[in-house]
């Protein structure tokens, strides 16, 4: 009885004394603790905040899913972001006419089960998902009218309109390609249960919310795979994905709060890697006459009284880039002018407000979600704080995502909101379409001709560099303009074990093959 | 067996109770479409995804739709993972009940000798000690207590694994965590129900026939005093399951809370609505079960 109760006293004292522990400066207490084990295990084990959703590629829109389907998976080609489209499962490709692509396949590809990749398989998963109306992906691929297969390794692509983001479309979430034959013969069932791709691991087992494993595919016809085995783990609390990595139970783990960064690069063993994201941080404003925010030097005055660096600098510590376009570097179309610009003068901003007639300050609402975006409360907080500085009273409106995205929906928000937008077509023109006077209706109303006739001239221009320069026009006008303030563009923190080598990708995907053993 | 067969038909409105609230809950709180898909989509694509899910129809007839399925067994399928949500949910329960087992198991190792030793040895210092750690036990949350588990005896000391299930050593830290709050809670009540049986007349009489204490103690006291234990064990049932919610979070274990937890977020409404069901029917049984140790513990009661 005494044992037990020494243990348990001893248990108590040390839970206080850790508690303890936690208030003070990371860096300082960390310094002591031990290194990080180090091993040549030919495993990779990664933690994300999720599990997988499915295996239907087609049937899902998260990216933490996409992530880890590229490895099993391969697209007919990748988008290399500045470096253009690379091949993969296709050779080649050219653009017949407006609306047709030709594609060349690569002859000898093997799916995981040892049948051969042939053009059938394209058309099949193709048409699957873009005439499939329930499949979440089904809106990114509708585009396609039909797949027609020339030969065995040779197919034309049609589109309904003219199309040129068409290649975008192919090598993002969902463009992976699926065998047709072991799924018409097994049934989706079976092939959600076993799933086969061509990518150089395959399938092993799966645990729901727990671990998914993967093994290398000996036959890929990209070469040996890197690793033997993939373990891709379902950690949701960040804390303890952190602890995992801290004590060499994972070797990646992704989404790391800023605020154990500190923490993580003063163990010997474990580092950190920020890289940028497709998302960006932003304001929305109504520019109707009947709000205030209708005036052009409201709304420039807001977006003068915002110290954009300051809130990259201390609410993300760092991670994180200002910019004035919503459309970043690595996609077609970005205005890099308007990247890493931001405008902050708070004097200027008062005599702006002065003289729209608001010198005695002016009181508009301010919406935001709660818990969706990296501290979204937190900047919510200081973007209303930085604007009553200048005589601007913000009523805050701080929600749950599922009420604001009802709300989103209906275009029910008073002057202002707050949000932030991803892009995986790596597209300006689509990152753009709620800034169309037919797009903005309702939200911000923005309507401005010229930006109009120009997002609406690039949806279907299939000259790249004309489209590409008004694609560009339009953002200085919008910049101009402001229908939307854009805030930051947020940054990927990743963990790694020092034993690998990772790069982080712009678009978030996790391909196995480039991370190496140091 | 009386009294059995119409506690289990008494359940059968509380059950329905029970589907028709989840129903509305997860229907009120928010629209799993816009949860589904991004920010960027278009108002067609978020109403022909309603149209194909069925949120289109009156909430009555989807209710009534969803009990004609339930009647045969059927939940519906999750729109996550795509496939049946009750199937989904009986995968998860093997890791839930191992938890909430270990967890039991630490509580009563903890409780029943504290307990005990806190109302023999009354007013003491080992009475104080063991009444304020009982306090301090309650008002840790869990997942603050998880996560310090962690720092300490994973990160720090590096003894157990951090997370995810496995082996034994897997099990240890998450089951302290969910089990602290219920050995305290156990532990108060052991004392003061023993406390209440060690001051009546038929353990004076017993002692004054000069039996040893630890007989008197733990034969004819603690026997007596487990009734009411016994009860609170049956009403931890839900505390258990609510502890699971967070415990299995924190540690990545992949039960049922975690499950639910993730499904609520997302709102992959057969899966909230097959799991609160599955766990409306344990806590009905576990009191249930209660009712029939009572009658193991003390003969005299009787249901007619």
């Amino acid at each position: 009885m005494k044992k037990l109760w020494l243990l348990m006293m001893m248990l108590v004292l040390a839970l206080v004394v850790a508690a303890c522990g936690g208030g003070e400066d990371d860096a300082s207490t960390e310094e002591g603790e031990e290194p990080v084990e180090t091993s040549d295990s030919r495993t990779l084990t990664v933690a994300y905040g999720t599990d997988i959703v499915s295996f239907d590629i087609h049937d899902h829109n998260t990216t933490s899913t996409e992530a880890v389907h590229v490895n099993m998976f391969n697209y007919l080609l990748t988008n290399q972001g500045e470096d253009g489209f690379q091949p993969d499962l296709a050779e080649s490709w050219e653009n017949i006419d407006d609306n047709t692509w030709r594609f060349q396949l690569r002859e000898g590809v093997t799916f995981h089960n040892g049948e051969e990749l042939t053009a059938d398989d394209v058309k099949f998963t193709l048409e699957r998902v873009a005439q499939d109306e329930t499949l979440l992906e089904h809106g990114n691929y509708n585009q396609i009218e039909s797949v027609n297969v020339l030969s065995d390794y040779e197919f034309e692509i049609v589109t309904v309109n003219p199309e040129p983001a068409m290649l975008n479309r192919l090598s993002r979430l969902g463009s992976g390609i699926l065998p047709q034959e072991y799924i018409e013969t097994e049934g989706w069932e079976v092939f959600l249960e076993q799933p086969v791709g061509t990518g150089p691991y395959q399938f092993k087992e799966w645990q729901r919310d727990d671990r998914l494993t993967l093994e290398a595919y000996p036959e890929y016809f990209g070469g040996e795979p890197e690793w033997d085995e993939l373990v891709f783990r379902s950690i949701p609390e960040d804390s303890t994905r952190v602890s995992e990595l801290l004590t060499g139970g994972v070797d990646v783990a992704v989404n790391i709060p800023p605020t154990d960064v500190a923490r993580i690069d003063n163990t010997d063993g474990v580092s950190t890697v920020q890289s940028p994201t497709q998302r960006v941080m932003m304001l929305v404003l109504r520019t109707d006459d009947d709000s205030v925010t209708g005036d052009p030097r409201v709304r420039e005055a807001i977006d003068l009284a915002i110290d954009k660096q300051a809130m990259v600098d201390s609410l993300l510590e760092g991670a994180g880039t200002v910019t004035r376009t919503r459309v970043t570097p690595g996609n077609v179309g970005a205005n890099e002018d308007l990247y890493e610009q931001t405008l902050y003068d708070p004097e200027r901003a008062r005599e702006l407000l002065e003289e729209a007639g608001y010198g005695d300050g002016l009181e508009l609402t301010l919406t935001g979600p709660n818990g969706r975006y990296l501290k979204d409360r937190e900047t919510v907080e200081l973007i209303s704080a930085m604007l009553s500085e200048v005589g601007i009273t913000v009523n805050q409106e701080l929600i749950e995502w599922s009420a604001f995205s009802q709300r989103y929906q209906e275009r029910g928000f008073a002057e202002m909101f707050y949000i932030g937008y991803g892009n995986s077509m790596f597209d300006a023109s689509l990152a753009l379409d709620r800034l169309t006077a037919e797009g903005a209706a309702g939200e911000s109303d923005y309507d401005n001709a010229e930006v109009n006739e120009l997002l609406i001239a690039a949806e279907q221009n299939m000259d790249p560099e004309e489209r590409e320069q008004q694609l560009q026009r339009a953002q200085e006008l919008i910049a101009e303009d402001r229908p939307q303030i854009y805030m930051f563009q947020l940054d990927a923190i990743t963990g790694i074990n020092d034993r690998i080598n990772f790069e982080p990708q712009l678009n978030e995907m996790f391909y196995a093959d480039s991370v190496t053993l140091n | 067996m009386k009294y059995m067969g119409q506690s289990l038909l008494k359940t059968i409105p509380v059950l329905l109770l029970i589907t028709l609230i989840v129903f509305l809950l997860v229907r009120v709180t928010g629209d799993p479409v816009s949860l589904m898909l991004p920010e960027t989509a278009t108002e067609q694509e978020r109403e022909s995804l309603r149209e194909a899910m069925g949120f289109n129809e009156p909430l009555a007839i989807q209710y009534f739709t969803y009990l004609s399925d339930l009647v045969r067994g059927d939940f519906g399928d999750s729109f996550r993972y795509n496939t049946d949500a009750l199937t989904l949910v009986l995968d998860r329960l093997p890791a839930t009940f191992e938890l909430a087992i270990a967890s039991m198991i630490i509580a009563v190792i903890i409780s029943v000798p504290l307990g005990i030793l806190s109302a023999v040895k009354r007013n003491s210092f080992f009475d104080l000690f063991i009444t304020g750690g009982a306090v301090l036990g309650k008002a840790m949350p869990n997942f603050w207590l998880g996560i310090m588990l962690i720092l300490l005896l994973s990160v720090t000391f590096q003894v157990f694994p951090v997370s995810g299930r496995g082996g034994l050593g897997h099990l240890v830290l998450p089951a302290i965590t969910l089990g602290t709050g219920i050995a305290a809670e156990m532990t108060r009540l052991i004392r003061s129900s023993m406390l209440e049986i060690l001051g009546q007349d038929f353990i004076r009489t017993a002692r004054s026939k000069g039996l040893g204490e630890a007989i008197i103690v733990n034969k004819h006291a603690f026997r007596n005093a487990l009734i009411p234990v016994v009860t609170i064990m049956a009403l931890q049932t839900s505390t258990l399951v609510g502890g699971t919610l967070i415990t299995e979070t924190v540690f990545a274990w992949p039960g049922l809370g975690q499950l639910l937890v993730q499904s609520v977020n997302i709102r992959d409404m057969a899966v909230v609505q097959a799991a609160t069901f599955i766990i409306a029917i344990f806590v009905i049984l576990s009191n249930l079960i209660a009712d029939l140790i009572y009658r193991f513990l003390d003969p005299r009661i009787k249901y007619d």
